[in-house]
């Protein structure tokens, strides 16, 4: 048994080379076989005369030499082959392949096409905005598709379970921050301006932009993963086929939810910054908290916590938006479900850090 | 009865519908008449579901139009367009029931959306809607606690929460065992007794089509044909539409047939 399935010193007769085929041409024979990567231009002969069986590797063989002698010039011949191998061979083997996914044209016409649907990606993107923005506000006069009770779902599951790491992270960030300044402003006999340093940067800057990327992770990737697993499972579809608005079932309520959250949290977030910067004061410089706040409030204008509360509010739509569009363009199952979520969270992150530069400029 | 059957209640006309570049159906013409169960059929990939997609809207025609009720179905933002989406209802494949909210809400969604009913009557509408698909006690459950049959039976309250008169399901019986499925098929026949609902079923189940189609369009290759009643269809002897009732499979032969030939000598 083993000496006939091992494989054979293959003959010449005339111009072709015969292989003598084993009793089973199975996997594990073709697996010691070698597979020419070139044409081959002789007539290569397999004789089937002791052949009993071929299984599905053993036909992806005889169909792989029959194509590298055709492109070489050179024949295929099968000898002394069982009838119902033929029949199994012309049925199953040597079926062309369906045309191969490739990429056409030259770098010219690629780069125009990225350039293209980059395009088409931005206009997408502005049009979920704009419904965004219609359906909620506007749009509410005209019909009303979200359920009952949704606002304040949405404003408990994105605002108020947010509060805890808002606070954590805002206090940590508060304390090193301060501690970091107060070693340098000790140095020079300032430390009293502390106060306004950590609080102008906390209320004007920090505040919102850490509640923001926090919130960027949080709502921004489960607001996408939410869309996109309704979308892939054809919920989304379903809303539209019983005349409910998606934008406004799903987005709207969320949208409401976060522009009224976000401040709050801002809020918490500033305060908890202050706080920490505070505790490093008190216990690292011995600033008294009369002196502190009084420090705080002299240099702290309204204009600082204006900016700040304008931030986030445009940072909380930005999070929704982005959120909105990765999860409604998801396209395929699963995996492209978490392809969408990270790039949500990838591409909320950068905008709102590249929003929070031009406000830099312009608040 | 006769008088009812000269009323279509969907025209298809020249239908043409495309993913991106790919025709998937071209010039699909017909017209469904009320109180009928219509089959669509056809192998796997000939277009039934894409079909199904364009007559409720999901799936913009590329070219020709498609009326439902004499209303051209556009979006869920047009108000003649959600007039008739209240008065039809849609069976997915997979159910497509809202993983965060329960199955009575799920059943209770579109009476919130589109009536004004007190909140105890829509209950008691679930209930009766539940009791229907033989899911008493699913209200409480959320759809992940479901079995797959029991997805799709619930799916079906849902559809019928607004007593539409048009209902169309995607491949009902799909992935349900034998028991069910024929459970399925008498409660779609019972709703067009009793209620003279129009349905639309898309489906590959012989015995479900012998059970319920009254008429057949069969889709072949992204083009409609055959269009009438399935007594007619089953007379016919040869072709595409003999091979599917008779599960002869045509295909593999066409495939081979595009194939190289291998050379043989001295078959044994």
């Amino acid at each position: 048994m083993l000496m006939n399935d091992s494989p054979r010193k293959p003959k010449k007769r005339g111009g072709s080379v015969i292989v003598a085929m084993p009793r089973t041409l199975d996997r594990t024979w073709v697996e010691r076989q070698a597979v020419p990567g070139f044409g081959f231009a002789a007539e290569l002969r397999l004789d089937f005369a002791e052949t009993e069986q071929i299984d599905s590797a053993g036909m992806g063989y005889i169909a792989t030499l029959h194509k590298i002698c055709s492109r070489g010039g050179g024949k295929l011949v099968l000898e002394n082959i069982a009838t119902r191998h033929v029949e199994a061979l012309h049925k199953q083997a040597g079926l062309e392949p369906g045309p191969q996914r490739q990429r056409e044209g030259s770098v010219f016409v690629r780069t125009a096409d990225m350039f293209l649907s980059a395009i088409e990606q931005g206009v997408e993107a502005l049009s979920v905005l704009v419904e965004m923005l219609y359906w909620g506000t506007f749009g509410m006069w005209l019909r009303r598709d979200f359920k009952r009770g949704s606002l304040g779902e949405q404003m408990y599951q994105l605002g108020f379970r947010a509060v805890g790491i808002v606070a954590l992270l805002s206090f940590l960030i508060g304390v090193v921050l301060s501690l970091q300044s107060a070693m340098q402003l000790r140095t020079y006999g300032a430390g009293i301006f502390l106060a306004p340093l950590i609080g102008i940067t906390m209320v004007r800057e920090m505040g919102p932009l850490l509640t923001a990327i926090i919130l960027a992770g949080r709502t921004g990737s489960a607001t996408t993963a939410e869309i996109a697993t309704m979308e892939v499972n054809e919920e989304i579809d379903a809303l539209r086929t019983m005349g409910i608005n998606p934008i406004q079932f799903v987005v709207v309520p969320k949208f409401w939810a976060i522009s009224v959250t976000m401040p709050l949290l801002t809020i918490i977030s500033t305060s908890t910054g202050i706080l920490g910067g505070y505790v490093v004061a008190f216990l690292y410089l011995d600033l008294s908290p009369g002196l502190f706040t009084n420090e705080l409030t002299k240099y702290l204008h309204f204009a600082d916590v204006n900016a700040g509360f304008i931030k986030s509010v445009v940072f909380s739509w930005l999070i929704i938006w982005i959120g909105a569009y990765y999860g409604l363009r998801v396209q395929g199952g699963a995996e492209a479900v978490g392809r969408e979520t990270t790039s949500s969270v990838v591409t909320g992150i950068f905008i709102i850090i590249i929003a929070d530069a031009i406000f830099s400029f312009i608040l | 009865m006769e008088t009812n059957r000269t009323r279509p209640v969907i025209k298809i006309e020249n239908l043409t519908a495309k993913y991106g570049e790919r025709t998937i159906l071209s010039g699909v013409s017909t017209e469904l008449r009320s109180s009928e169960i219509t089959v669509i059929l056809g192998t796997s990939g000939c277009g039934k579901s894409t079909l199904l997609k364009s007559i409720v809207g999901l799936l913009r025609p590329a070219t020709g139009r498609v009326r439902i009720f004499d209303t051209e179905i556009r979006d869920q933002d047009d108000p003649a367009s959600v007039e008739v989406l209240k008065r039809t209802g849609v069976l997915f494949q997979n159910g497509a029931l809202l993983g965060s909210i329960t199955v009575g809400e799920n059943v209770a969604l579109p009476l919130q959306m589109h009536t004004r009913l007190a909140e105890p009557v829509i209950n008691e509408i679930v209930a009766m809607k539940l009791a229907q698909v033989d899911l008493p006690h699913a209200a409480p459950l959320f759809p992940n606690e479901l079995s797959g049959g029991m997805r799709k039976r619930a799916a079906l309250a849902r559809a019928l929460a607004l007593d539409p008169p048009l209902l169309f399901c995607d491949e009902p019986s799909a992935g349900l065992d034998p028991v069910t499925s024929a459970g399925l098929d008498e409660l779609l026949l019972r709703l067009r007794e009793s209620l003279g609902i129009t349905i639309v079923v898309v489906t590959h189940e012989l015995l479900s089509i012998e059970k319920i189609a009254d008429f057949l369009l069969f889709l072949h290759k992204g083009k409609l044909l055959f269009d009438g009643p399935y007594s007619e269809a089953r007379k016919l002897r040869e072709g595409p539409i003999y091979n599917f009732f008779n599960r002869a499979d045509d295909r593999r032969a066409e495939g081979a047939a595009e194939s190289f030939t291998f050379n043989v000598e001295n078959v044994r």
